[in-house]
């Protein structure tokens, strides 16, 4: 398993990453701080000063970052859609083997 | 809350959210004569509350998720017995808060409904109907990275997921919990909040949280299930996480729903224990 596959799908492939709500953030880079992959890039000088520069560096199901947010601007996909995408694409997979 | 608490507000006062945490602190020390402590003063004077923290138990009342009463808590090393989220409250409630500073009458209807939850004794630290289970022992693996050991059980009937969680499966039931990378990670967890008994999770559904000064970590479900025990020693002590997160710091028992369509993504010992030496030596260097 590379580091660019999660449940033996390639990483790409999944849809999961944090959506940000720019009517409700405040820029107080908590998400940034917190996380550790790199998931987020600030932008100083411009307007909208933070955006999501490294969807795929997400971990598929994680939350964390959301929980960390003052004005409740982070939202993710249905974990139930995304398992089920998951399931869908190694069903592929065999069938191609 | 029956007996004297003290309770930390993060009095914000830069969002309602925060401003109802001031108010709710203030009537409950005016009314029902509990103990205030002062997020601001205590900064520079904390002597002036370390006696009442030391001959009470602590409720944080945390306006919005950045939790800065929680993480001043942490910081001082006050030893959360109780708390509640004014703006995960609001949400339960269904009562969106306003944008200004001035609390309406929604508002003053949070603060009624929380102070009366407040009121009602064994509210605030959340106890569900546990049940005692059974504590097992395992054989372990380790991986060291400096100072920080990294264990993880050998046994077949224990399955993996990715997200740093475990399902010890026994016929139609599992003991669920997180693994040493997470506990490793967070560093001190200070705060456990258990899955609500008798609620139907699906397979990597959130199985209550975990915090401490760093973060709020979500469990993730493993398994599809129904919660038939919660591991009551943590909302004590939960620190027994970072003792040990398979065996006396584990997280749910489940009655299993799906187990056969689960285990497609599942993983053994094997595969986790490669995947996590490898995260740790990507996280740690």
């Amino acid at each position: 398993m590379s580091e660019t596959t999660f449940m033996g799908v390639e990483r790409e492939r999944i849809d999961w990453k944090p959506v940000i709500d720019y009517s409700k953030c405040d820029f107080c880079m908590e998400c940034v701080k917190f996380c550790p992959h790199r998931v987020f890039e600030v932008r100083e000088n411009q307007e909208i000063k933070l955006v999501v520069k490294n969807p795929f560096n997400c971990v598929v199901f994680c939350r964390a970052c959301s929980k960390t947010c003052g004005p409740d601007a982070l939202s993710f996909p249905d974990k139930n859609k995304t398992s089920q995408m998951i399931r869908d694409i190694r069903k592929e997979a065999e069938n191609h083997e | 809350m029956s007996e004297k608490y003290a309770v930390l507000p993060c009095n914000g006062l830069d969002k309602c959210a925060g401003v109802i945490s001031r108010e709710i602190a203030l009537r409950l020390c005016g009314d029902a004569g509990h103990e205030i402590i002062c997020p601001v003063f205590s900064r520079i004077a904390e002597l002036k509350y370390r006696k009442i923290i030391s001959e009470h138990p602590l409720l944080v009342i945390d306006g919005c998720p950045t939790r800065c009463a929680s993480k001043l808590a942490a910081e001082k090393n006050f030893k959360i017995a109780g708390k509640i989220t004014v703006t995960e409250e609001a949400k339960k409630s269904g009562i969106e808060l306003s944008d200004t500073l001035q609390l309406g009458e929604k508002e003053h209807a949070l603060i009624g409904l929380l102070l009366n939850d407040l009121k009602t004794p064994g509210n605030t630290s959340k106890q569900p109907d546990e049940r005692e289970g059974e504590s097992y022992h395992f054989d372990y693996e380790t991986f060291q990275k400096g100072k920080f050991l990294f264990r993880v059980p050998v046994n077949k009937d224990i399955f993996f997921i990715e997200n740093d969680c475990w399902a010890y499966v026994s016929g139609n039931r599992a003991r669920i919990g997180v693994t040493d990378f997470v506990q490793q990670n967070l560093s001190d967890i200070l705060f456990f909040t258990p899955p609500e008994m008798g609620s139907e999770i699906d397979q990597f559904g959130e199985a209550g949280e975990i915090e401490s000064s760093k973060s709020v970590f979500e469990v993730i479900s493993p398994v599809s299930g129904k919660v038939i025990g919660v591991n009551e020693a943590l909302i004590q002590k939960p620190e027994l996480i970072n003792e040990n997160p398979y065996e006396l710091g584990w997280i749910a028992d489940l009655e299993l729903t799906a187990f056969e369509n689960d285990k497609e993504l599942l993983i053994g010992f094997d595969q986790y224990f490669e995947i996590m030496k490898r995260k740790v030596m990507d996280l740690n260097g």
